[in-house]
């Protein structure tokens, strides 16, 4: 169970991204985090796994609070979070196995994965992974070569090697057209539903909320400005899609379920 | 984050100029750009009476130089429209551009009530030929001579063209016959010289005289005194090939012997013989020789081809400093990796922000790398030769202490450019420092390092045969001794072996750095 409470994160410049937001994630959840670009969502995925250090507030996380971990301790918290970017952030250059394999390296001694050595566990496991992720063929690709949907898989696969008790997922397909949004998401839902990871994952598009998550919280200036259940995000109005998302918005995005193969790929 | 939002765009709003166009027109008149400044185009002032300002101050140099000795400002530039022509046309294109900032002045003035600024196209041009005739008249430029001096240049550039005769030579033998010769001449006078009986030999007739002397008299003119005349009969040489006539006089030294100036050479029949009149002629002997009985020699020399072709001294020699310029060039590169590294990472500003002390240090060695790489490598090795010497050490110094500041330039900028989402990727999986440094940098400034690195590779190999001109070993210092020689035909080897490597290098580089690109 993950349980945020008054977070409040303030940068250098005196931007006030988070503003005592407190929100409680119980296991296995696949929350949805919404709001406007600018609305705070990134930061609050990031101060969880304290990529960025907030202001104020606790992140108790297992019964330990994660905005007090320094050096060892935190890393050692890290391993458990995996994280999905918005952009993907693989090491271009590197091959597709590289990239998933950093995501041992938590687990590993420095001087040894310093020369790309990693044990044979390790190894298989990544192999295991990229064939649960359908990109097994693409394995000694650079990561550049790859198209987004399939690059994505490798950000989710680098996530998935960390054995992972929760995913933080950073806008993971708004960088992606919507058949491989769909895509990325039933890869998510899937590792949701069968290793009943806690996901928590920001989106833009409200019908791909209302097909994905089993909760979520609405963000607008910092401020947490809603909280539902799968039922009640159902049954949003417009109005009070507008509420989180000022008048700017509207809904975006069609029906594309049914389009899909049954694994879920079109790459 | 929070976005902040710009505030709504606003028009522009023209104010209108302070002053009225004639008043503006009549400030530019007297002070270039005034007008045009208190017409709310400030920049424009400022540029114009900096212009103004700087042209004349390099108008009333050159016309002082060209004309040095009048005084008075008629006379001086009277003078030198008559000795340099091309000052009537800097005068006509100032007063031009002193008339055209007049106009500007009054139409920036008329203009500044619309929005749209008025530009000054009429100025800018008058502008830039006023400063390109200045630098034609500084810089001398003179087609003139370019172009009727070329034709006297031509077997010189021809032989730096094409230089490959003496890429090769031939052995050579020296086939030399001799005859004494005595002064002044003893009763009885000395024998004539006997037949050798292997190889050439001369006879001289008589066996002794007196060399030309020269003498000054009261009024200073010299007089010559000429010396005995001889007759030089020569047996035993090779037949049709070139004999040199050479004194070696009493104290050893060797000259060549001259008549009305010009070297005297004779061509044997097919004999081997040959018959010459010559004078003996004047030389300065050390006193110490002047005793007694002093003993000269006649020396008839043939030189001449033997055997097989093989490459010249200067062909080897070039190939030797090529070497070594690439080499000077190559531990140029070495050294400048090895220290640019660590230092480029000083020079980063996105790794060296963190606090005050920090950003001290990255202004401090940004500081120093862009005083170091402002100086030419040239000067450098200038300065390394005064501390090691000459020769390629003073080379590598310089060019090292050149590189570390350029790569550390170069290194730092692509640290500074490198994506920081694979850095927050690694973090996010709890790597520590080592390994996202490992893992996300390293794999991102690989590429732009190589490609730098050769292109200092290349450009330090190019630098490499420069250097030398100033002793910093290579090629180079071939090349500036064999000019200054006049031979130059083995110039000629140098440049065409500078010019081969560096095109090679060109497309070496070029080639290796497409691929990490």
């Amino acid at each position: 169970m993950l349980e945020i409470q008054h977070l409040t994160k303030i940068y250098e410049d005196g931007t006030l991204a988070v503003d005592d937001v407190s929100f409680t994630v119980p296991d296995g959840e696949f929350m949805v985090v919404i709001g406007l670009s600018g609305s705070g969502k990134s930061t609050l995925l990031r101060c969880i796994n304290r990529l960025i250090d907030p202001t104020d507030g606790e992140i108790i996380w297992n019964g330990v609070d994660l905005a007090k971990l320094e050096g060892e301790d935190l890393r050692k918290a890290r391993r458990k979070i995996g994280m999905v970017f918005q952009h993907f952030n693989l090491v271009e250059r590197s091959n597709v196995l590289t990239n998933i394999l950093t995501g041992r390296l938590g687990y590993n001694k420095t001087w040894p994965t310093l020369i790309h050595r990693f044990p044979k566990e390790d190894r298989d496991k990544a192999w295991e992974v990229l064939r649960r992720m359908d990109i097994e063929d693409q394995a000694l690709k650079a990561a550049r070569e790859l198209s987004g949907g399939q690059q994505q898989r490798v950000g989710i696969s680098r996530a998935l090697m960390q054995d992972p008790e929760l995913m933080l997922a950073d806008e993971p397909v708004a960088s992606l057209d919507p058949v491989l949004a769909h895509s990325i998401l039933q890869h998510l839902e899937m590792l949701n539903k069968e290793d009943g990871l806690t996901i928590m994952c920001s989106l833009h598009y409200l019908d791909l909320v209302q097909r994905y998550s089993t909760s979520v919280i609405g963000l607008r200036d910092g401020k947490l400005v809603y909280q539902g259940t799968k039922k009640d995000i159902a049954n949003m109005s417009d109005e009070e899609f507008k509420q989180i998302y000022g008048e700017d918005a509207e809904r975006i995005g069609g029906s594309l379920e049914g389009n899909l193969d049954e694994k879920g790929g079109l790459a | 984050m929070k976005i902040r939002r710009k505030p709504a765009y606003q028009e522009k709003v023209f104010k209108p100029g302070l002053v009225p166009p004639v008043v503006s027109a009549i400030l530019s008149a007297i002070i270039p750009g005034l007008g045009q400044a208190l017409s709310r185009m400030v920049r424009r002032g400022v540029v114009l009476f900096f212009s103004f300002a700087t042209i004349v101050g390099l108008m009333i140099w050159r016309f002082q130089l060209a004309a040095p000795r009048d005084t008075g400002v008629v006379d001086i530039v009277k003078k030198a429209f008559h000795l340099d022509p091309i000052m009537i046309l800097i005068s006509v294109l100032f007063i031009l551009l002193y008339l055209a900032n007049i106009y500007d002045a009054y139409k920036v003035a008329v203009n500044s009530r619309k929005t749209e600024p008025r530009k000054p196209f009429l100025v800018f041009v008058a502008l830039i030929l006023v400063f390109f005739f200045i630098g034609w008249q500084i810089g001398k430029i003179d087609v003139y001579a370019l172009v009727t001096q070329f034709d006297d240049a031509i077997p010189a550039l021809s032989r730096v063209l094409w230089p490959w005769e003496r890429a090769i030579t031939y052995p050579e033998e020296e086939w030399e016959g001799t005859a004494l010769m005595e002064t002044p001449c003893t009763d009885p006078p000395p024998a004539l010289n006997t037949p050798a009986e292997e190889g050439p030999y001369l006879i001289v007739d008589p066996a002794c005289g007196e060399p030309t002397t020269q003498e000054e008299n009261e009024a200073g003119e010299s007089i010559v005194y000429p010396g005995t005349e001889l007759h030089v009969l020569g047996y035993g040489f090779l037949p049709d090939e070139v004999v040199e006539l050479w004194w070696r006089d009493p104290a050893g030294s060797k000259f060549r012997q001259r008549q009305d100036g010009d070297i005297i050479t004779v061509i044997p029949d097919e004999n081997g013989e040959f018959e010459i009149d010559i004078v003996w002629p004047y030389r300065i002997i050390p006193p110490s020789y002047r005793e007694g009985i002093s003993e000269w020699e006649l020396q008839g020399r043939q030189i001449t081809a033997i055997g097989e072709w093989e490459f010249s001294e200067e062909l080897i020699l070039a190939i030797e400093k090529m070497i070594e310029t690439i080499f000077i060039g190559m531990m140029a590169t070495f050294f400048g990796i090895i220290m640019a590294l660590p230092v480029s990472f000083l020079a980063a500003r996105n790794l060296m922000s963190a606090n005050v002390f920090t950003l001290g240090i990255y202004y401090l060695v940004r500081g120093v790398l862009n005083i170091i790489r402002s100086i030419e490598p040239l000067i450098w090795a200038v300065l390394a030769v005064i501390i090691v010497g000459l020769g390629p050490w003073a080379g590598i110094l310089a060019l090292t202490i050149h590189s570390v500041a350029a790569l550390g330039k170069l290194y730092s900028e692509a640290i500074e450019s490198i994506d920081n989402g694979p850095i927050e990727a690694v973090q996010a999986t709890g790597a520590n420092w080592f390994q996202i440094v490992m893992y996300a940098v390293v794999p991102q400034v690989i590429p732009p390092f190589v490609s730098f690195t050769i292109y200092r590779w290349d450009v330090n190999i190019r630098m490499s045969t420069v250097i030398g001109m100033v002793g910093g070993g290579g090629i180079g210092y071939l090349l500036v001794q064999w000019i200054r020689n006049l031979d130059y035909r083995a110039a000629g080897i140098a440049v065409w072996f500078i010019a081969v490597t560096v095109a090679i290098l060109d497309y070496v580089s070029a080639e290796i750095r497409e691929r990490f690109t």
